[in-house]
């Protein structure tokens, strides 16, 4: 309703599409229509690299939901989800209310300094892990060691029990700079009087975080959470620079399997088939993530 | 005047001259033969610029246009640019059915068979070698028909040893294998890191088990099993028995401590400082060795059983190919031809790499080196048909699988028996999509 009162008299609603135009044009030909030929080529299987191709209704599908290396792999992505998303975005909250509500001399100086994994390249990251947790020079070992820990140092990456919790580790590090910056700038947009307000009324730290810090990021918390989980969800290159699955499959991640079977075995059609799948299941989740913090927001206004 | 229809004649006739030149004279004719080669490292690149000049001196009018690539990023692109009417004229195609097999197969790949006669490679190469870049024509059978490769350079899979802790400690090169064994006890006794390994890459780990499994298999079985042929299976006694060894060997704690965390480059890394008295893998390693560290290392084959000849690991490197739509195609071959010549063996040799073809025979080795090691055992498993398989291009997915159930059997999660069972498995269900 306000939209259409602010607009200027004798603008024209096509000149604005106009603009639109370019845009829109390198988003059909470069995202919308390669993701139609993937989901269309999923329905198909070829004979060879360039020989033709028949169509195979649901049979890469059903062949799929029976891959019992792509349902751990997935299962893997969901383990993701606790490293990628739940540990920077709780991290990044203590950290971003720390920071936002004590004066330290220096703070600009923390704040960049957190948010520099997330600048990094993830193959930089991967490799410089994969050298952290090496069991014989690596500094965690060393670190262990020097505690006389000994009995606590280990082969991390190649351990069937640690290999997946140290990759996430890793894209911990890498995403809780992001959801740091994020929070504190939603911080600073809280009015300033909620908090004279409720410290009047005795609220101590804690109080105050969780009655009006929290509420008042709830916008944050739904992009942060939106956009960490499908980054747990499609990660590739992290896992490819430090494990490539290893050991025995225990860091397989959905991703890998989608280019080993496109790019090593040739089978676009299952490469497609994966690719479409992991599409839906990370659009679902975004759904459900949105229809929830949409709700949650009316809540708290 | 009178000179006039004599200049109009002379005029016409370098017209027509010069418009026919280019078809009458072939030889200085400017032609362009693109290639892409995966010789990125400093020292290979090297060797390709030097053969690719003297080509080029022997050639007027002849320009070569190289494209260098890592061999990942090659497998990917050539695969598409081979398709192209103006693609590479010639390019390397990893072996194997993933590779050249899918090449063959959508008709990319011009069958070499005729210039094989011509060149004579059979001559250079037993036929045994050429087998592995042979494919039926529809791309099925791997090893058996049409030659569609030819590669320059060679690989032998065996164990490096420290020079310097074999001298300290009195140890001599094991002639059997049961020397070995007790080789390695000993070093193990001296507080020395035996074998320096590490299995977070894994492929290595596929060298390392299917090294011993070499002593143990004959000509016949590894040549069916990775060409699928004859109906054999991986559920054999000898496969269990080298797999016992193998995890043996870690039971026993011969190989680097966390060895399972540890990658391929990190584990080399550590041999050459002289942390451990070996290691067992290809003699691509040889070149990394000579440089920046002041060890010295030589290197064996892993020994047989009394008695027995045992195969070693071994084969060819990246061929090179020529699309099958290249109008080129003798230039083409004739180049090919150029990158497996006596000289080019010379000058492979003098990069500390081991060369496919024969060395010419005035060439002589420098005794006592590593190369000259490496280059010996090449040329013994060669010439006595010796040369075994990577066993992971039985399958497309066998790289994977094994690497998989080692992984597993060197952290103790599987068994042998339950590795055999899960390879096994992955083999005969591969048989009926080979039909």
């Amino acid at each position: 309703m306000q939209n259409k009162a602010k607009r200027y008299p004798g603008e024209s609603k096509w000149k604005g599409l106009l603009y639109l135009l370019p845009a829109l044009l390198l988003y059909l030909i470069f995202t919308f229509l390669p993701i139609l030929e993937t989901i269309r080529s999923s329905f198909f299987q070829a004979e060879s690299l360039y020989g033709a191709r028949s169509f195979v209704w649901f049979q890469n599908y059903i062949k799929l939901f029976q891959d019992s290396q792509f349902l751990s792999a997935l299962r893997n992505n969901f383990v993701f989800i606790f490293f990628y998303s739940f540990l920077p975005i709780s991290f990044g909250l203590f950290l971003a209310s720390f920071l936002a509500r004590v004066r330290v001399p220096g703070m600009r100086l923390f704040r960049t300094l957190y948010f520099i994994p997330q600048v990094l390249s993830m193959v930089v990251v991967g490799v410089m892990w994969r050298w952290m947790y090496d069991p014989n020079i690596g500094p965690i070992n060393v670190f262990l060691r020097w505690l006389g820990l000994e009995q606590f140092a280990q082969a991390w990456l190649g351990s069937f029990t640690f290999a997946l919790p140290a990759v996430g580790m890793a894209a911990a590090w890498v995403q809780y700079g992001f959801c740091m910056v994020l929070f504190l700038s939603g911080i600073q947009r809280i009015p300033e009087e909620l908090y004279e307000a409720t410290s009047l009324d005795g609220a101590n730290a804690f109080r105050q975080f969780w009655h009006v810090t929290l509420p008042g990021l709830i916008p944050e918390l739904s992009v942060a959470l939106m956009t960490t989980i499908i980054a747990a969800l499609r990660v590739f290159d992290l896992v490819f620079a430090m494990t490539k699955g290893a050991p025995g499959g225990s860091t397989e991640v959905t991703g890998l399997l989608i280019y080993r079977w496109a790019f090593e075995l040739n089978n676009h059609s299952y490469a497609a088939t994966m690719a479409t799948v992991l599409t839906l299941i990370i659009l679902l989740i975004s759904l459900v993530i949105r229809r929830v913090f949409k709700q949650s927001e009316k809540g708290a206004l | 005047m009178k000179k006039k229809p004599f200049l109009i004649i002379f005029l016409l006739a370098t017209i027509i001259l010069g418009a026919c030149q280019p078809k009458q004279s072939t030889p200085s004719e400017k032609q362009t033969l693109v290639v892409w080669d995966q010789f990125y490292r400093d020292e290979e690149s090297k060797v390709i610029d030097q053969l690719n000049a003297e080509f080029e001196a022997k050639h007027p009018g002849v320009s070569i246009q190289r494209e260098v690539k890592v061999l990942e990023d090659l497998s990917l692109t050539v695969k598409l640019a081979l398709a192209n009417e103006d693609g590479p004229d010639v390019a390397q195609v990893n072996q194997g059915r993933v590779d050249m097999g899918a090449l063959v197969k959508d008709g990319l790949l011009l069958s070499l068979d005729d210039y094989a006669k011509q060149y004579k490679w059979n001559e250079r190469f037993p036929g045994t070698l050429l087998a592995r870049n042979s494919f039926s024509e529809d791309g099925k059978q791997f090893g058996t028909g049409h030659i569609y490769g030819v590669s320059p350079t060679a690989e032998v899979v065996g164990v490096y040893y420290n020079k310097s802790i074999f001298a300290q400690h009195g140890w001599a090169v094991p002639t059997s294998f049961d020397e070995f064994l007790d080789l390695l006890a000993k070093i193990y006794e001296v507080g020395i890191v035996p074998i320096s390994f590490g299995s977070l890459d894994g492929w290595n780990a596929i060298h390392l088990f299917s090294a011993i499994q070499h002593l143990h298999v004959s000509r016949e079985y590894i040549d069916d099993f990775v060409y699928s042929r004859n109906d054999v299976s991986f559920d054999t006694e000898f496969n269990l028995k080298a797999l016992y060894q193998f995890y043996d060997w870690v039971k026993l704690d011969y190989f680097t401590p966390n060895f399972q965390g540890i990658g391929y480059d990190a584990s080399n890394e550590s041999f050459k400082k002289g942390e451990a008295a070996l290691t067992i893998t290809g003699s691509w390693l040889a070149p990394e060795l000579l440089t920046g560290t002041d060890q010295t290392f030589g290197f064996f084959l892993l020994p047989g059983y009394e008695e027995q000849q045992a195969l070693a690991i071994g084969g060819l490197g990246i061929p090179f190919s020529i699309r099958a739509t290249t109008e080129k195609k003798d230039l083409a071959a004739e180049y090919i031809d150029w990158m497996v010549s006596e000289r080019a063996a010379e000058l492979w040799a003098d990069a500390g790499m081991v060369p496919a073809m024969p060395l010419p025979k005035k060439y002589k080795l420098q005794n006592d080196t590593l190369f000259a090691d490496t280059v010996e055992a090449w040329q013994h498993i060669n010439a006595n048909n010796l040369v075994g398989h990577y066993i992971d291009w039985a399958t497309p997915t066998m790289y994977d699988r094994l690497v998989f159930w080692l992984q597993r059997l060197l952290s103790f999660v599987s068994t042998p028996e339950e590795f055999i069972i899960g390879i096994s498995q992955e083999y005969e269900d591969w048989k009926p999509y080979q039909q």
